[in-house]
């Protein structure tokens, strides 16, 4: 078969699977993009956007308090990752390796605690960790502690937010990786014994990679954004880069330096992903492209 | 023997997992009976919140919006974001970088930029400010999540059984109806699962994206919960938590008996 | 097939409790509200529906920037009716967002009183009837403080004996503002060198503060896990209500104020309805409903007289006249506010 004539074959299948989302991409999501693009070259008065071009926005961003938040950012988006990484993905093989019935109950009921609005969830937690809460109760009673414990309003209370939050992004695309290894797979290694961790990092965990790595894209960048979980968890003392882009948009209303903001969040979150790329070999083979 | 034991290990672990997931599920439940508004210390039992909640009725609307909403996005960015997990995975094509960069988008940029541009989107494009509106826009903040999640599956994914079914004389959309997506299946509802909870969930593009009489439930929420959340709130919660789960169990059972 | 089947099922059941709850509207002229979240009784507006046949459709935001985004980006005349606090107004009037209004049309506008009329945002009321208000007030509990603890100046929030024990509105201008006060210097302050004396105050602050929280500070108020509070004056009313040790006091520097405003949309679509809707709000009877329901600061004079002693007397609610003449209202502040955002991110980090 010529190549010429495989190309035409294609093209049919191809528009059909990547025209709608295309589409929907260019219309819905590259207008906004541009949209953030242009306004963070922009001034504003106060109150308003000035049309008038400039750079200072970017200049802003290197502001030594602005580039601590960055950095406390991205410390608790990795810790979030990786705790959700060592708890999801332990749970997410669990589910593979069960029947085909309770792996549907067992999904069900990951999922139903997260169709209770994540704000009230929050506020549950509060609830429990708070100075005069449930768990502070419980040990005072039992005499495991003498003074409550501090543990809301610090940045370990944050973390948990971010994790209890973001934990099914891991599970779900964890668990449809683990899914299609080979049943036998799994069993053989179990039954292998002292090799068993061995097989476990020589071939579940390089096979399963890709599901790691979605899970893994999808909790470090909303967990960049997420500005309601430092408020309630926090206290509003442990500002992200989710709180200082909230901020410019809302209270402060500098929506070009809140742009600027956007701009460089995306940038540096494509930068990173692309010398991913470069280093992680094939993404093919790690599902991303 | 050690078989045994790693069966109770991974028990307890699974049970552990979910008194995380859960633990403040309870707290919400159990203080939606409490005498005291504050949600501090559990004074006594009452059924005050709930009758409260039956004499709003504009709670069920929002409640019906948010569920219609949530699955018709949800079946749009699934059927869309799986064909194009399968696209990008099977053809190499010029601007595929580009689709590949804007899908990260939608998760990256401020959820209230992204409404803002929606709306300017919807209102030059004379789309109705409504559940129309509202699915297409929760359908963009989804495709992604589907995306990523399909393409965990599909990786390593071996072409050559979709070969072999093409050398049978089967053809390409038979082929993937028959072979492909059965086995990509788990990765589809797993996205699935995920943007649904985003839609059900969403509260500031939602803000942006809804006309006048069309409330979604998280707006409702958003409402009762200024002056800090009530009892009201969870007693709500509770109640939909309640639906949610005897829905589940219906559906469940008409599945287990049609098998 | 059966999974299709559980779909259609699914929807069906989505349509039938949409369909249900739609019913029964009645059709006389439309009103299309914008309001703050849980800042106007639903009972006022069935009252209002019933009185004049006209069906009221209400949106609520929780932010007056995003209020005004989405009124920017909506059609013209999505809206009828906004509530903008102070600078608000002020922003959409220069945007040319809002009616210039016919006073004569509001019957009940002598009920509000003087002192909250003229105000510096919108002199002489041309787009603007004030709604409901508040202030930033300093509450403490008596057996958390030492007896001659000072609070009627802001000075006494700096004391390190409150290490930790402080809760504050997540609002920068006010936090800001206030210790601006307490440097002797502007609520608004605009000089540089001046700020950079306040940014040297707040971070003296920072130790202190336990939690920013705008939603419900009264909470820690109540459970003593702080043992001071600057708060919105209507979360202070209720602390005190649950939790007898807490006073409140007025620094003598000045109160942090703001006041929502009814103000109608320049194109709006049923601008005589609005009309109607703001005379029937402000009407005292009504306005006695909205105040017993909402106890937030209240500026219609006829109003408040009908109320009971124990919301006249209560100072956290009924706040004396005097404070108000001395209070600030957030305003204009030009570039200055990226120096405000900074502070604010050095005090937050």
């Amino acid at each position: 078969m010529s190549n010429g004539s495989k190309k035409r074959k294609n093209t049919v299948p191809l528009l059909a699977t990547i025209s709608p989302v295309a589409i929907w991409l260019l219309l819905l999501v590259a207008a906004p993009l541009l949209y953030v693009f242009f306004l963070s070259f922009m001034a504003t008065d106060g109150y308003n956007v000035v049309f008038k071009f400039n750079l200072d926005n970017y200049k802003n961003l290197l502001n030594p308090t602005y580039l601590e938040i960055y950095r406390n950012s991205f410390i608790i988006a990795f810790f979030t990752t990786l705790i959700c990484i060592l708890l999801g993905y332990p749970f997410a093989y669990i589910m593979a390796s069960v029947g085909k019935r309770s792996k549907t109950i067992m999904m069900i009921m990951l999922m139903v605690p997260f169709w209770t609005n994540s704000l009230i969830r929050l506020n549950g937690w509060k609830t429990i960790l708070g100075k005069t809460g449930v768990l502070n109760s419980l040990l005072l009673s039992m005499g495991i502690i003498g003074e409550p414990l501090e543990i809301l309003y610090t940045r370990g209370a944050v973390l948990l937010g971010m994790v209890y939050t973001l934990i099914p992004y891991m599970i779900l695309p964890t668990f449809a990786s683990i899914d299609k290894l080979d049943g036998t797979l799994l069993e053989a290694s179990g039954d292998l014994g002292a090799n068993k961790l061995h097989t476990f990092l020589h071939v579940t965990l390089p096979l399963t990679f890709p599901g790691i790595f979605s899970g893994s894209i999808m909790i470090f960048i909303p967990c960049l954004g997420f500005f309601f979980v430092s408020d309630i968890m926090g206290g509003g003392k442990s500002q992200l880069i989710g709180n200082l882009i909230e901020n410019q948009f809302k209270a402060a209303n500098n929506w070009p330096f809140g742009a600027a903001l956007s701009v460089m969040l995306i940038a540096l979150i494509l930068i990173m992903v692309a010398i991913y790329k470069k280093s992680g070999g094939d993404m093919e083979d790690l599902g991303v492209m | 023997m050690k078989k045994k034991k790693g069966k109770v290990l991974s028990r307890i672990f699974t049970a552990l997992i979910y008194i995380f997931l859960y633990l403040p599920i309870a707290v919400i439940i159990l203080y939606s009976f409490n005498t005291s508004k504050m949600n501090i210390v559990f004074e006594g039992f009452t059924l005050e919140w709930y009758g409260r909640l039956f004499r709003n009725d504009s709670l069920l609307e929002a409640y019906g919006n948010t569920l219609l909403v949530g699955i018709v996005s949800t079946i749009i960015a699934t059927l869309i974001g799986t064909l194009a997990s399968y696209g990008m995975y099977k053809f190499k094509f010029r601007g595929k970088r580009i689709i590949d960069m804007l899908l990260y988008i939608p998760v990256v940029i401020p959820e209230i930029v992204l409404g803002i541009s929606l709306l300017a989107i919807f209102n030059l494009s004379n789309i109705p400010m409504g559940l129309v509106s509202l699915i297409i826009a929760h359908a963009t903040f989804s495709i992604p999540f589907v995306v990523f999640t399909v393409n965990a599956r599909l990786s390593g994914f071996d072409k050559s059984v979709e070969e072999a079914a093409m050398d049978l004389g089967a053809g390409r959309l038979k082929t993937f109806l028959t072979v492909t997506l059965p086995i990509i299946m788990p990765g589809v509802i797993s996205g699935a699962f995920l943007a649904f909870t985003l839609s059900v969930d969403d509260i500031i593009i939602s803000f942006f994206t809804t006309g006048p009489g069309s409330n979604t439930f998280p707006l409702k929420v958003m409402e009762l919960t200024k002056t800090g959340v009530t009892p009201d709130v969870y007693a709500l919660s509770t109640i939909v938590l309640v639906i949610t789960i005897i829905f589940v169990i219906i559906t469940q059972r008409e599945k287990k008996n049609s098998v | 097939m059966k999974k299709m089947r559980m779909l259609v099922l699914t929807v069906v059941y989505a349509m039938a409790a949409l369909v249900l709850a739609g019913c029964g509207k009645k059709d006389n002229g439309t009103l299309n509200l914008f309001m703050w979240t849980e800042y106007l009784p639903d009972s006022v507006i069935e009252g209002f529906e019933e009185e004049t046949g006209i069906n009221v459709e209400m949106q609520t935001y929780s932010n007056n920037e995003e209020m005004l985004a989405k009124v920017q980006g909506s059609n013209a005349g999505a809206y009828d009716i906004v509530c903008p606090s102070d600078y608000m107004v002020e922003n959409m009037i220069s945007q040319n967002l809002l009616l210039e209004l016919d006073t004569s049309k509001l019957t009940n506008f002598k009920n509000l009183s003087e002192a909250y009329l003229n105000p510096s945002y919108d002199p002489g009321n041309k787009y603007s009837i004030p709604y409901l208000g508040g202030a930033g007030l300093v509450v403490y509990n008596k057996n958390m403080v030492s007896p001659d603890a000072d609070f009627t100046n802001y000075e006494e929030l700096f004391n390190p004996a409150y290490e930790n024990s402080i809760v504050m509105l997540d609002d920068f201008r006010a936090i800001i503002g206030v210790t601006s006060l307490a440097s002797g210097f502007d609520f608004n302050e605009t000089d540089e060198a001046k700020l950079s004396q306040v940014k040297d105050k707040l971070l003296t602050l920072k130790p202190n503060i336990k939690s920013l929280d705008s939603d419900s500070p009264k909470t820690l108020m109540i459970t003593e896990e702080t043992a001071v509070g600057l708060i919105w004056s209507a979360e202070a009313a209720l602390a005190m209500q649950e939790n007898e040790n807490l006073d409140i006091a007025f620094p003598e520097q000045g109160l942090y104020l703001f006041l929502d405003n009814l103000c109608i949309t320049k194109d709006a679509k049923n601008a005589e309805n609005a009309y109607k809707f703001i005379d029937y709000i402000l009407n005292a009877e009504v306005n006695k409903e909205i105040s017993t329901e909402f106890p937030y600061l209240n500026p219609n004079e006829a109003g408040v007289a009908l109320m009971d002693d124990a919301y006249k007397n209560n100072k956290a609610i009924a706040i004396p006249a005097e404070e108000i003449a001395k209070g600030y209202y957030v305003m204009n502040i030009g570039k200055t506010v990226d120096t405000y955002s900074e502070m604010w991110a050095e005090f937050t980090k």
